[in-house]
């Protein structure tokens, strides 16, 4: 029986090869599509599950009245909450974004010659009992960090350094903004894997930093501070804990130790949470995206379904030509169910090699996905019980559903009816491939406006007016192996710069635009404040006379620091520079003029100018109030050029770098890119549309011209008469692809209110956006009727051209 | 075993009634052999459509083995033919994705029954229609009569107790329709099959028992 079923379906297969292809390569494709996505999913989903504590770990939260998060918790509460709190098992703080800097490997002997220096930013403070706690196992020496100087490197790390894994006991020294200091290598751990959301190339006991020499003179870095946030602290609980009266233990914890935390409350973000939050208004920082996972996942299923619906609807087209098997078979004695097992067969068979191509199609397409991913995916990510069950129920069912529908169509027909052949023009017929079609080209006009609006928006928060020039900046990293004569090393260097022809301007400051700001503080006030001025929160950014000028910001009022402010730096010059938000915020009257004013902050300083508003990060942000500190800064050194053989210039800048600054690697960027970093997540999202929408007109165009060639197949006797008759080319080809224009126009007139719903919903996560404009939707619109007409006209303008006494004869 | 009541059918036509076949009253025994006949046109094929249960009726009532067709349940319905009936198409039907073969064989796939038994049954029916050389051609490859003769062996080889065949022999040259017939004689008698053929040949519609004669949708006369 089966077999009957399978040559019978491979002789279909063979004799129809241009629906067979059509249907069997958007099937495929829709399957790619659907794995390639389902592999970042299972990704996200996997997140941190390999921790073997997983189910007791938690990061500690705080909230505040306006129920704004913090995760940087200052690290001198971790005592008393690792003591203190029942339920509590351990306590682990982690300080990241402090601790990047320069390695410095000395050769086994001691022998400098074989010195080697890296620059790496994935540097952590820990616990002593991190490797303990989390679950990244060793490669060499032993777990624990609780001895001051002592580190673990990645086996990638030990192997830039050492060459081996094999590097415990060895020695390493780390130099960043803490000064020069020697570790002990005490464990090698295995390269972190993927799905953590702790990432770490170095860990550095956080027990260095109690002794003051270990600090430079950074004593908020002191880890027994209860003033200073800079560590994120998680805690691992006993398994009958209760987190929620963890937190409220570790809330009164707090409160007793530091007044100033009165206002604040201890959550406990569960590691479940970490990545995904349970649900969209989880208010809760997660690692990755629940938003774009749903998205995705989305975006996965419908490609899916409009593959399914092509195959649907070539299948039964396909089938109403098969109707004379179909009813010769019922008369032979086949049940209905006969009969839907053997069109279900041919589903698993067209299913089963779609699905092989499938495969063939991700090896291929995954290094470009990867590249839209930014993540190194393969289809190993599904390894995974679940995923596997669901995915190949999912295509299981799906090819059930598709199968299933043809067959039971097919079957509920009388044998005359079907041997007949008369099912193909029946009402039912028609209805459901009509709306088959209009659903596709929805969903394709839908991701088209999708992707036309998206890129709008990143093209408006790239080339608007951000009120300050990034083009032609080149951004070096200041040095951070010091040495003793740092300070005069600096200033020797931003001389030689000053001297050198091809820099036009230069300045010095410690962050950039596009990266972030350097603290931010409250209790600035005016002289006279109204009350509740000094909760008030401002930016602060700190930077050296020349910042203004190079980056083009303009001053409303004022203007610059002076060298020698910069020099003496902002607590002994007492000047600042505020924009105009923060003018505002301040309390000052729009224009009046403030230059000379005083403000308050510990101490009185005087607004030396005020800078006009600018986009100092990108527009998904409001423009912050934000006051300049003069300083000589050296962090970033921005330089500004013509742009012209940069290669040289850049070398000839490496060249002066390495004399001043020995033992530091040279790094750089360009400050537009870095600026146009931040909108890679959209820029992510619009590459995924464009794939998504072309994909789905892909798949959707197959099946109109499936339709197209049937319907003409149809008709080439009505065609040949009315060809016979005197009509023209045009009237014939316009006679064919009417319908399904009308088609088209149906599914813009669903899609466009649908678009319209899911692209203002995303506009609202920009603080600065476009309006969406009309014309999208024309654009989007006559797009999909262009190619649907081009799709369908082709058959037609085949099926108009052919000579009528052929077709005639054929009927 | 076949008992119609002022059965009749009919389609509607602009809002006219057009009547396919009007008030038919027969009643056909087991083991009879029966010829309808009448010019084209007259609904012959109508009737032996509903006979064979493969189209439905608008009125009156068929009684198959005493049970009321119209109220059967498709699977029921499904279950009597493949059980009772053979039928003979007048433009053959074949499936033109099968070879002579396994057209043939397909009916015994629908049965259940056994591969060995399967290909000695099918084995027997090319050799009784001489097509033993033709078993892997498929039915484009075939002329009309040898496409009548497969049309016939896929008809008898699931021994049926009722054949209804519509112009058996239609395409076939006056030796072998009297090939058929006798046949059909020797079935009738010997395995008290019963059979109901439609015919335009006088001389094989006397094979027959009892011949029926239709025009315009109406039983004009019954002879014998
Ligand atoms: N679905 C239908 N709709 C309208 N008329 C029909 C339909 N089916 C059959 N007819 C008409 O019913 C009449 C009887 O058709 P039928 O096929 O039974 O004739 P026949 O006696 O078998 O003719 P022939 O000897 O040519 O085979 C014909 O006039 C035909 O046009
Ligand atoms: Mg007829």
């Amino acid at each position: 029986m089966f077999k009957n079923y399978f040559t019978v379906a491979l002789r279909n297969l063979k004799r129809n090869t241009t629906f067979s292809v059509i249907n069997i390569a958007g099937l495929a494709f829709g399957l790619a599509v659907f794995l390639l996505i389902m592999e970042f999913v299972a990704g996200e989903w996997s997140a941190n599950r390999f921790q073997k504590n997983y189910d007791t770990l938690y990061r500690l939260a705080t909230t505040d009245k306006n129920n704004n998060t913090g995760y940087y918790i200052a690290p001198g509460f971790a005592p008393a909450i690792t003591t203190k709190i029942p339920g509590v098992q351990a306590v682990v703080r982690v300080a990241d974004g402090i601790g990047d800097g320069v390695l410095t490997a000395t050769g086994a002997n001691g022998n400098s010659s074989t010195q080697k220096n890296f620059r790496e930013n994935n540097v952590l403070y820990v616990e002593g009992n991190f490797l303990e706690v989390f679950s990244f196992p060793l490669a060499d020496g032993s777990t624990s960090l609780a001895t001051p100087q002592t580190m673990a490197i990645s086996e990638n790390m030990a192997m830039k350094l050492f060459g081996t894994v094999q590097a415990a006991g060895r020695t390493v020294i780390m130099s960043n903004q803490f000064g020069n200091t020697p570790y002990t290598v005490k464990g090698v751990f295995k390269n972190m894997p993927q799905t953590s959301d702790i990432q770490a190339q170095v860990l550095l006991s956080i027990h260095t930093l109690e002794n003051a020499a270990n600090r430079d003179d950074n004593n908020w870095a002191d880890p027994s501070t209860t003033e200073s946030g800079f560590t994120n602290i998680y805690v691992q609980l006993g398994s009958n804990a209760n987190a929620a009266a963890v937190a409220g233990g570790i809330t009164n914890t707090m409160h007793r130790i530091n007044s100033n935390t009165a206002e604040q409350n201890a959550y406990l973000q569960p590691f479940s949470n970490l990545h995904l939050g349970p649900d969209f208004s989880y208010p809760y920082q997660t690692y990755g995206s629940l938003k774009l996972v749903v998205l995705l996942l989305s975006v996965a299923v419908l490609i899916l379904i409009i593959a399914w619906v092509n195959y649907i609807n070539l299948s039964t087209v396909q089938s109403f030509t098969r109707a004379k098997e179909t009813g010769v078979r019922k008369v032979l004695g086949a049940s209905r169910w006969q009969l839907s097992f053997q069109y279900l067969s041919e589903t698993a068979i067209i299913t089963i090699v779609a699905a092989l191509m499938a495969i063939v199609l991700v090896q291929l397409l995954q290094p470009v996905f990867n590249g839209f991913a930014g993540k190194e995916l393969s289809l190993a990510m599904l390894n995974q019980g679940w995923f596997w069950l669901a995915g190949v129920g999912f295509i299981i069912v799906g090819a059930i559903l598709a199968g299933g529908y043809v067959s039971f169509v097919l079957s509920g027909y009388s044998p005359i009816t079907a041997i007949r052949g008369k099912i193909a023009n029946s009402v039912k017929g028609i209805v459901l491939r009509k709306g088959l079609v209009v659903f596709q080209f929805s969903i394709s006009i839908i991701f088209i406006i999708a992707t036309l609006i998206l890129y709008q928006q990143l093209e408006y928060m790239k080339t608007s007016n951000l009120g300050i020039n990034l083009q032609h900046l080149l951004v070096i990293k200041g040095p951070t192996v010091s040495s003793e004569n740092q300070a005069a090393l600096n200033m020797a260097f931003k001389d030689k710069l000053a001297q050198t022809p091809f820099i036009s301007k230069f300045s010095a400051s410690n962050n950039v635009p596009g990266v972030g700001y350097n603290f931010s503080a409250a209790g600035i006030t005016k002289l006279n404040p109204q009350k509740g001025d000094d909760k008030k929160n401002y930016f602060m950014f700190i930077s050296d006379e020349h910042f203004f000028d190079t980056y083009a910001i303009n001053f409303s009022q004022g203007h610059s620091f002076t060298a020698n402010e910069a020099a003496t730096g902002w607590s002994n010059a007492g000047k600042v520079i505020i924009n105009e938000k923060a003018a505002a915020q301040l309390g000052f009257a729009h224009n009046e003029n403030i230059v000379g004013k005083k403000i308050l902050w510990g101490k009185e300083y005087e607004i030396a100018g005020v800078v006009k508003d600018y986009h100092h990060l990108s527009m998904h942000q409001p423009i912050e109030p934000v006051i300049y500190l003069p300083s000589v800064s050296f962090v970033y050194f921005t330089i500004q050029t013509d742009g012209s053989n940069m290669q040289a210039k850049i070398s000839s800048l490496e060249s002066m770098y390495k004399t001043y600054f020995p033992g530091n690697p040279f790094e750089y960027f360009f400050a537009d890119d870095t600026y146009n970093a931040q909108f890679s997540a959209e820029q992510q999202l619009g590459n995924l549309c464009i794939a998504a929408a072309v994909l789905a007109i892909c798949i959707a165009c197959m099946g109109l011209l499936g339709l197209a060639a049937f319907t003409a197949k149809q008709r080439i006797k009505e065609i040949g008469i009315r060809k016979v008759l005197g009509a023209s080319v045009f009237s014939i080809t316009q006679l064919l692809s009417k319908d399904f224009l009308q088609l088209v126009g149906i599914a813009a007139v669903i899609a466009f209110p649908l678009a319209w719903w899911a692209m203002y919903t995303w506009l609202q996560d920009f603080a600065y956006r476009i309006s969406i404009s009309w014309w999208v939707f024309a654009i989007a619109g006559a797009t999909a009727l262009c190619i649907a007409l081009l799709t369908v006209s082709f058959q037609a303008i085949k099926a108009a051209l052919a000579n009528p006494v052929n077709s005639l004869r054929s009927e | 075993m076949i008992t119609l009541n002022h059965l009749s059918k009919w389609v509607t036509v602009g809002g006219i009634r057009t009547f396919l076949l009007k008030d038919i009253n027969l009643t056909i025994g087991e083991g009879e052999f029966i010829s309808i006949m009448g010019p084209s046109g007259s609904g012959k094929s109508t009737l032996l459509n509903i006979l064979g249960m493969l189209d439905g009726f608008d009125e009156g009532e068929y009684l198959f083995l005493n049970e009321q067709v119209h109220t059967l349940k498709e699977k029921h319905r499904s279950q009597l033919y493949k059980d009772h009936i053979g039928f003979v198409f007048q433009a053959y039907h074949l499936i033109d994705e099968l070879t002579v073969y396994e057209n043939i064989e397909t009916p015994l796939l629908y049965k259940s029954i056994k591969t060995s038994e399967r290909q000695a049954m099918v084995a027997d029916m090319l050799d009784r229609f001489q097509m033993v050389g033709k078993k892997n051609l498929f039915p484009s490859q075939l002329s009309g009569g040898q496409q009548q003769l497969v049309g016939i062996a896929r008809a008898l080889i699931t021994k049926p107790k009722l054949i209804l065949a519509d112009e058996p022999t239609g395409n076939l040259n006056s030796k072998q329709g009297e090939e058929i017939m006798e046949l059909f004689t020797q079935l009738n008698k010997e395995d008290g099959v019963s059979i109901i053929q439609v015919t335009h040949n006088e001389k094989n519609a006397a094979y027959g028992k009892r011949i029926v004669h239709l025009l315009d949708g109406r039983i004009e006369k019954i002879e014998g």
